[in-house]
């Protein structure tokens, strides 16, 4: 992940180079993982309450604002998993991938990326400690999801930088 | 609050009626973004600039008051756009919710 590299392929497209074979088959995961978006631990994560104990008002926004958000967290999944599609063997060192998307659809992979690490991390229960000891203390039942959270993580932290 | 009503049955006295405002839509809400150990420090405080327009630093302060704390205070005022904030952080994942001051 470390020779990742976002550019602007030109005013209209964004090249993300150096993907590397773990980045690459954490992509090729994201639209199965993003599927589990309507599992119990990852709805309640995706679509919290809006208050903590007004009843009213969470049934209220169960009913019209949750359905609005779950539509639009489904349309930023199906962009991403049409650009996944285009994942391409780098021309310069066959172990490395590349995909150009266009610079319009990053707020949906932005979405997509937070997404597949929340809904990883709920459904595995993983919490403030997973998220911090070495992948070797994890318990090995949460170490892949860590390790899927983390390098989702880095490809989307390049995507933040680029919009500081 | 002072509303001046005009009593139809006695022409030419003012009779002043004094009403409460109402609590619950007058008094401010709070909107708290909540700790969660997996969105990225930076994608927080990337959100915080694009909902409420803050300056980088301010974005940042909040996004380690969210840190540290577990909680910050990121908004205060009219139920109505506070529940429009939840909603936009909502969609960039963050955990929000709408609070009364207590």
């Amino acid at each position: 992940v470390n020779g990742l590299h976002l550019s602007a392929a030109d005013g209209k497209h964004l090249r993300i180079s150096g993907i590397d074979p773990l980045l690459a088959l954490c992509l090729q995961e994201l639209p199965a993982i993003l599927e589990l978006r309507d599992q119990p631990e990852a709805q309640a994560r995706l679509l919290p309450s809006p208050t903590a104990g007004d009843e009213t008002a969470n049934r209220d926004w169960r009913e019209t604002v949750a359905p609005e958000l779950r539509h639009l967290f489904a349309s930023a999944g199906e962009i991403v998993s049409r650009d996944l599609t285009q994942l391409k063997p780098s021309p310069r060192d066959a172990r490395f991938r590349t995909l150009t998307i266009p610079l319009a659809h990053v707020p949906a992979w932005m979405s997509a990326l937070n997404q597949a690490r929340l809904i990883l991390a709920a459904i595995h229960g993983l919490d403030e400690i997973d998220m911090n000891v070495a992948y070797d203390q994890l318990d090995p039942r949460k170490a892949p999801a860590v390790l899927r959270v983390d390098v989702l993580g880095m490809l989307l932290e390049h995507f933040v930088r680029r919009e500081l | 609050m002072l509303k001046a009503m005009t009593a139809p049955a006695q022409p030419g006295v003012i009779r002043i009626e004094q009403t409460r405002p109402n609590e619950a839509l007058d008094a401010p809400w709070n909107v708290v973004v909540l700790n969660d150990p997996i969105n990225l420090m930076s994608y927080v405080t990337m959100v915080f600039q694009r909902v409420f327009g803050f300056p980088r630093a301010k974005a940042e302060h909040h996004m380690l008051e969210v840190h540290h704390k577990g909680r910050s205070v990121v908004w205060s005022g009219g139920r109505e756009q506070a529940e429009l904030y939840v909603h936009q952080l909502h969609s960039y994942q963050l955990l929000a919710q709408l609070e009364k001051p207590s």
